[in-house]
């Protein structure tokens, strides 16, 4: 009977004991009160919400000990033992924000970054496609960004007051050998890839990672797409040829096969030309690429691609004083692999490599010249989290490249070659004092067999956050790159040429608008130079060249002022001089002019289905070297200004229909003047102006892609 | 004696899980009714405040996590401009759907949840986000059909998704009406499994209807 009792007795006591009333604030350091934090006993269904001034009250009719918790989105959780008797209990929390990468400052001197990422971009992968004027070139694109000069009779980077062989590119962290078509001298390039192959861009236009050397002024990082999400089938019609692509998906991996075929014969015979092609550019080319998911978190990727391309084109040589053939074959191999996985809880290792094959084959006048590159790239890299505002990543990396050039005239053949192995590793550290700053340091050494030389390169930048929408980063590193092939295949007795970077950039981005400033200064030292002698004497090449580049850019992106539009400014202001190659002297390099000027404009018209887009370039006269006078480059080219547009129809949501015109308004362009290399008679060096291809370029297509369900269109791939 | 003694045990233990189980209902129960009178996005968080401290006492019941993220889905769509705060939102919503996901994967309504949180995450950026986004929500909704074509939260979903995409291309969503009409008609068919599973879009569909006349 006893027991009964005391059964009941603890069943009203508990019934009976006293509730405990719990109250107090939250409030965060930085942003004062907390409404809307939640507040409540672990484990039970007690608690409450802090109201708009941050207090909470509530009760609970729970004895004993319990964890109080105290959450809210974007801070540390807060938690504190408390013991419920019925006493009143008073808390005041002060919360402190969590950390986390994805919203902390983020280091931008110098970088444009693109990608799927969620946070906001400065230019997108899909902008980079539908920019008009790019045609859907990546490199094309990258020219409507601060910093770049185009240079209309090459078509490849020239940034900063750098060279284009300052500048490198690496897809999946594996190094591009051969990132452009080849084409004639003094005609445009484009790049080999795709720009729909990758999901996100960056762009660095000075002081980039430790992790990448062998670049003087810039590098481009691609990342190739991860998984697609279905079956499909891609055709493309242009009016330069057609294009199939087919995806396959199984449960844990995909592959894509792509095969194509441009002839521009068709369209040049519409289109007026000003170059005489005796066989207009065509070429055949192929792609694979396959990914595979590994275990939980491992991604296998390889893309391969084949491309074989020639032409014959009629150019005037004024040695000779008649018009020559010059026919070109090329043909390009390239094979890119990576493979990314966790490694425990902390470690990232990742592990890329390339191989390219690529042989040119020219023929003019009766005479050839051959030129191959066998190149091969192995990276790997290890990044650890100490913790969370520590990471340490470290690399080791073997570049080898062989390059055989053959000259094979009537009476003579010359073989000139070379191989080098360049050894490197870096190590680097990002440290976060607070989601305000940032700090990255790094260092990288490098040792060539070829040269015999090494060099070791400190890199660093840092990055501070000003308030919500504005921040200010600085970067500063020495960046080695070994001298030109067309030297290399003769001498080995160059060091490494070094360019020292200094960078301020400042950067405030509020809802879709973004204004970036960016100021700079790259000294340029340890340039190769060739001397008085034979070209072919390894002793007539030296270091002695220098320069510098100095200047600012200007970038306005916004996508909120005018609904269903979006446009950004470019402008860059560009001081540079250097001495190298064959100079005389400190001169203005031929790339580089004093203003260049850019603006994109693209709008939506969704009645229309429609997403055209226009875009101007101005960049301000360049310099070119005319041996009949006595100064050295100091002739100067027309400014040149491009206006081009384009359409994107939405015919139906799996069919596109896309034109585009570049130079539209037909402003006049030209590229300098070409020289004979010795005087005629009367001791006059004859000359040819450098025009573009034709006055005008238009292009029209159709994309159609076929899925089981039959809407999925190709809009990111609009060209 | 003894015998007493333990079956009374048993019985104040059992009292103890079954007096849990009915806090949880009671719990549930106040927070689902509290819906009716959520208006701003402090009060959708406030009640997700509720929900993911019902799923921390609960750990076993997808439900409490289902209605988490059901909540900062809601309040990501509230959201009138800020991408940032948009995305913070649904991150938060990601990680209680993929817990569902792995705790119920024969449940229609959550994969009809996943496909509306993939859409808000097209909403933030239609313009670069429409490919990818557009494509996982079609997706999450073919299999919350696949498991159960009468659910009628997948079909709300997906007719939203149709008119979303329809408006975006220039095409008349309108085109959409008859069968939103006929979702709103055949709504209460579908019975939900419990008082607490989900049971709610029947005004988003009469809205719709009520904006085709």
């Amino acid at each position: 009977m006893k027991i009964y009792s005391l059964i009941i007795f603890l069943l009203l006591g508990s019934g009976l004991s006293a509730q405990t009333a719990i109250s107090g604030t939250v409030r965060s350091q930085k942003d004062g009160s907390l409404p809307g934090a939640s507040i409540y006993l672990k484990g039970t269904y007690d608690g409450v919400s802090s109201d708009a001034s941050g207090h909470f009250h509530f009760k609970t009719l729970k004895t004993g000990n319990y964890t109080l918790v105290v959450d809210f989105l974007g801070y540390e959780p807060f938690s504190t033992e408390v013991i419920l008797n019925g006493k009143s209990i008073q808390l005041d929390v002060e919360l402190k924000e969590t950390f986390s990468k994805l919203d902390a400052v983020t280091i931008t001197a110098g970088t444009f970054e693109a990608g799927d990422k969620k946070q906001a971009n400065t230019i997108s992968s899909l902008d980079m496609i539908t920019t008009a004027g790019a045609n859907g070139d990546v490199f094309g694109a990258l020219q409507t960004l601060p910093g770049t000069t185009p240079n209309g009779e090459s078509g490849r980077l020239f940034v900063k007051g750098g060279d284009s062989e300052e500048s490198q590119t690496y897809i999946d962290g594996a190094y591009v050998q051969t990132p452009y078509n080849s084409t004639a001298p003094n005609t445009a390039t484009r790049g080999r890839f795709n720009p729909f192959m990758f999901k996100g861009t960056i762009f660095s236009t000075g002081g980039y990672s430790a992790e990448y050397g062998q670049a003087l002024s810039s590098v481009l990082l691609l990342s190739t797409n991860d998984m697609p999400s279905q079956d499909q089938l891609d055709l493309s019609f242009m009016s330069i040829g057609p294009e199939i692509a087919a995806t396959k998906l199984w449960k844990t991996g995909a592959v894509t096969a792509t095969l194509g075929y441009n002839n521009l014969g068709p369209y040049m015979n519409l289109a007026p030309q000003n170059y005489d092609w005796k066989q207009a550019p065509e070429s055949t080319f192929g792609a694979i690429s396959f990914r595979q998911k590994t275990g939980k978190t491992g991604m296998f990727k390889v893309y391969s691609s084949f491309d074989d391309g020639n032409f014959t084109l009629a150019q005037l040589d004024l040695n000779q004083e008649k018009m020559i053939d010059y026919g070109l074959d090329n043909r390009n191999f390239f094979i890119n692999t990576s493979y990314k996985t966790n490694a425990g809880e902390n470690w990232i290792l990742t592990t890329s490599s390339s191989f390219t094959r690529d042989q040119d084959n020219v023929q003019f006048d009766g005479n050839s010249f051959k030129k191959s590159l066998n190149g091969f790239h192995l990276k790997q890299v290890a990044a650890r989290e100490l913790s969370r505002k520590i990471t340490i990543r470290a690399g080791a990396e073997w570049l080898t490249k062989s390059i055989q050039q053959t000259y094979h005239s009537t009476e003579d053949t010359f073989i000139n070659k070379y191989t080098n192995n360049t050894l490197a590793a870096f190590i680097e550290g990002e440290l976060y004092a607070s989601k305000r700053f940032v700090a990255r340091i790094g260092a990288r050494v490098e040792y060539s067999d070829y040269l015999q030389r090494s060099n070791l390169a400190p890199r660093l930048t840092a990055a501070w956050k000003l308030d919500q929408n504005s921040q200010l980063s600085v970067a500063y590193g020495w960046f080695y790159q070994d001298p030109s092939d067309d030297y290399l295949v003769y001498t080995h007795l160059l060091n490494y040429e070094r360019a020292d970077h200094y960078i301020i950039s400042y950067q405030v981005s509020k809802s879709d608008r973004t204004l970036r400033i960016e100021i700079y200064d790259k000294e340029y030292s340890k340039l190769a130079k060739q001397s008085q002698g034979a070209f072919y004497i390894p002793e007539s090449y030296n270091n002695s060249g220098s320069g510098y580049a100095r200047g600012f850019d200007l970038f306005l992106r916004d996508k909120k002022s005018i609904k269903n539009g979006d446009y950004w400014i470019s402008y860059s202001c560009l001081d540079t001089r250097r001495n190298y190659r064959n100079y005389p002297e400190m001169a203005i390099p031929t790339f580089a002019s004093r203003h260049n000027f850019s603006i994109v404009y693209k709008h939506w018209f969704g009645k229309l289905r429609s997403y055209p887009g226009v875009n101007y370039r101005y960049s301000s006269p360049r310099v070119y070297n005319n041996p009949n006078s006595s100064t050295f480059n100091n002739e100067h080219t027309l400014a040149y200004q491009s206006l081009d547009i384009s359409w994107s129809f939405l015919y139906k949501p799996n069919v596109i229909i896309y034109g585009a015109v570049t130079n539209l308004p037909g402003f006049k362009q030209e590229f300098g003047q070409r020289f004979s290399d010795n005087p005629d008679g009367n001791g006059i060096y004859r000359s040819t102006t450098l025009i573009p291809g034709s006055r005008r370029f238009y292009i029209l297509a159709c994309f159609v892609t076929l899925t089981r369900k039959g809407n999925e269109n190709q809009l990111d791939k609009i060209q | 004696m003894r015998t007493t003694l333990i079956s009374l045990t048993f019985l104040l233990v059992s009292f103890a899980g079954m007096s849990q189980k009915n806090e949880y209902y009671k719990a549930m129960g106040e927070s689902l009714g509290q819906y009716a009178t959520c208006r701003t996005i402090e009060d959708f968080q406030s009640l997700g405040n509720k929900f993911s401290m019902i799923a921390d006492a609960e750990k076993g019941e997808w439900l409490p996590l289902y209605y988490h993220a059901q909540c900062y889905t809601i309040m990501s769509f509230m959201e009138p401009s800020d991408a940032k705060k948009k995305d913070d939102y649904l991150d938060v919503a990601e990680k209680s759907i993929n817990k569902t996901v792995e705790m119920a994967p024969g449940e229609s309504d959550i994969f009809a949840l996943q496909a509306m949180f993939y859409s808000a995450r097209l909403v933030v950026n239609p313009m670069e986000r429409g490919q990818k986004y557009g494509m996982l929500s079609g997706q999450a909704v073919g299999r919350a059909l696949g498991i159960d074509p009468t659910n009628p939260r997948a079909k709300l979903i997906k007719l939203q998704n149709d008119m979303g995409s329809a408006q975006f291309y220039g095409k008349d969503p309108k085109d959409f009406c008859g069968e939103a009409k006929a979702l709103l008609t055949g709504w209460d068919e579908f019975k939900p499994k419990s008082a607490l599973h989900p049971n709610w879009g029947k005004q988003q569909v009469a809205e719709i209807v009520g904006s085709c006349n």
